[in-house]
């Protein structure tokens, strides 16, 4: 087991595969919040622009699932599944190793790209003499914010783990990535917007539901259905535990031709 | 014991295509085995079902006594060059061994052995995308040495190389035998295995046509009468109203049937001029056209 946690760490180093999700992540999040942070006047961004200026971050676990999809669908795309099904034949194994490690890295790559962000905000925000309430001592050292930092890195990396469960079980690289990334950024709203009640169960949703714990709950008793963070977790858990039993099932029966 | 084994082996790809159908052959230990037939007869369906990853229909495969997925360490007891392309393109030659090896639980020292080997290692630091494809080929043959495995299945290893490549390989095959290796190598360019293999399988469409020692399968065939005529055409259509299986390339024609008397009786015969007339005991490609030919007939 430890050495294909090797075999996968090498297999990411050694390709740029999670460089460029990292890229992708800063520029999707840490370039708008440096051009919010530095082009929006003073007076705007001193209540609650930083929110808005960190608010790219919300796509980064987006890029997360992709990562996750071509961590599995590069397998399937150059053949080197042929190879890692030769070392290890029994392909559960491969699976577990794979959600577990892009997990990791997926954690790792969102964790480094929250910290530039709000690292690029707070030096901002110092040079223009800017002062954001994120940043007072208390606000740090709040639970509430620890609490909600953590949820976002649990949720970077079961989202990873969600994108290499999708990516066993589909294999083709660009209908899976083109498919998710729609599914995410319009199928999912569409469907909350006509059904709320069914829309907050919906993977992306439940995900950012534990991400945001609670913010989707617009005005308790008459806005919008949400879930609890821990009804949140069990949800995005059962969607990583399906569609993982279904890859391994279906990559079992499966042949490599 | 046999040390790779299929019994009753079929694989069914959808409805219709029937890929291999119902092989059954026992390889011994320390032999060359030459796994050969055109492009399309089922040789890398059953490279892939011996090593589980393709699923039989119906039958059952052992290496080494038992099923692939239940070697331990299966790497290091089984070798296996399926795919030459099963390289990521952007990692580098030495980067793609490592994978494997660290997959299979090796030391990187292994990885500059077979690099070594398959003389790579000077190139070694280079993506596997600017590798030509004889050394995509050098390299996938690196990746089934670095378990130092007792068994080697070789699925069209020479395809890519150069001559000197293919010199190399044939070298390189019979070192392996000479170690006590036993290795089934598929190829549907017959001549190129001939000087290299104890024993040959002959599959076509799927099916097994033969099984055994290259000597004893060659002296068993028919011979094959060579005649070259400036009146060939004429002469091939006497020798087919006689039943004879005839090969024409211009003024050249390969007889399978009747002797070189018959041959030479049936020309005088006709009025046809001949300018050769000899007997040859069948090559590795003539035996696989008549086993092939026969069972087409029948």
């Amino acid at each position: 087991m430890i050495a294909l946690f090797r075999a996968e760490f090498l297999k990411l180093s050694s390709t740029r595969t999670a460089f460029g999700l990292f890229i992708a992540a800063i520029v999707v999040s840490v370039l708008p919040a440096v051009l919010v942070m530095s082009l929006v006047p003073r007076d705007a961004l001193s209540d609650g622009g930083a929110t808005i200026a960190a608010s790219g971050l919300t796509i980064v676990p987006i890029l997360a699932v992709v990562f996750g999809i071509l961590g599995m669908t590069n397998e399937y795309r150059h053949g080197t599944i042929t190879y890692t099904y030769l070392t290890t034949p029994r392909r559960g194994i491969v699976m577990i190793v794979k959600l577990l490690c892009y997990g990791i890295v997926g954690t790792a790559v969102m964790a480094a790209t929250a910290l530039l962000v709000v690292l690029a905000i707070a030096l901002i925000a110092a040079l223009r003499d800017i002062a954001l309430p994120w940043f007072t001592a208390s606000s740090v050292s709040d639970l509430k914010t620890l609490r909600d930092a953590g949820m976002f890195l649990l949720a970077s990396g079961m989202m990873t783990a969600f994108g290499v469960s999708l990516g066993a079980l589909f294999r083709a690289q660009v209908p899976t990535v083109a498919g998710v990334v729609v599914w995410a950024l319009a199928a999912e709203g569409i469907i909350t917007v006509i059904k709320p009640r069914v829309g907050i169960y919906l993977p992306f949703a439940a995900f950012q539901q534990l991400t945001m714990g609670g913010s989707l709950r617009v005005g308790e008793g008459g806005g919008l259905p949400s879930l609890t963070r821990p009804e949140a977790f069990l949800v995005a858990i059962a969607y990583i535990t399906v569609f993982s039993v279904a890859a391994v099932f279906t990559s079992m029966r499966r042949d490599v031709t | 014991m046999a040390v790779i084994e299929a019994e009753h082996l079929s694989k069914r790809f959808g409805k219709k295509v029937l890929a291999v159908d119902d092989v059954s052959f026992a390889i011994q230990p320390g032999t060359i085995t030459g796994f050969l037939g055109p492009n399309g007869a089922g040789k890398t369906t059953t490279l892939r079902m011996l090593v589980d990853l393709v699923h039989p229909t119906a039958g059952s495969v052992r290496v080494l006594g038992s099923r692939y997925r239940d070697l331990a360490r299966p790497t290091t007891r089984v070798g296996a060059l399926l795919d030459a392309s099963g390289f990521h393109p952007g990692r580098s030659g030495r980067n793609a061994l490592r994978v494997v090896a660290a997959s299979a639980g090796l030391a990187y020292d292994r990885v500059e052995a077979a690099l070594e080997m398959v003389e790579l290692g000077g190139a070694a630091k280079r993506a596997v995308k600017g590798y030509s494809t004889g050394m995509k080929q050098r390299l996938a043959l690196a990746a089934a040495l670095l378990g130092d495995p007792e068994v080697l299945l070789l699925d069209e290893p020479a395809n890519g190389l150069d001559p000197e490549g293919i010199r190399w390989l044939r070298t390189f095959l019979r070192a392996c035998a000479a170690e006590g290796r036993t290795v089934l190598v598929s190829s549907h360019v017959l001549a190129e295995v001939e000087q290299t293999v104890d024993d040959v399988l002959i599959i076509s469409r799927g099916k097994l046509l033969a099984h055994g020692p290259i000597s004893e399968l060659t002296r068993t065939a028919q011979p094959v009468v060579r005649v070259r005529s400036p009146q060939a055409e004429k002469l091939e259509a006497l020798l087919t109203a006689k039943g004879a299986a005839v090969n024409r390339l211009g003024s050249a024609l390969a007889i399978r049937g009747p002797g070189s008397a018959e041959v030479g009786e049936l020309a005088h015969a006709g009025g046809v001029v001949l300018h050769e007339l000899l007997t040859e005991q069948p090559g590795l490609e003539d035996l696989f056209l008549q086993i092939a030919g026969t069972r087409r007939e029948s």
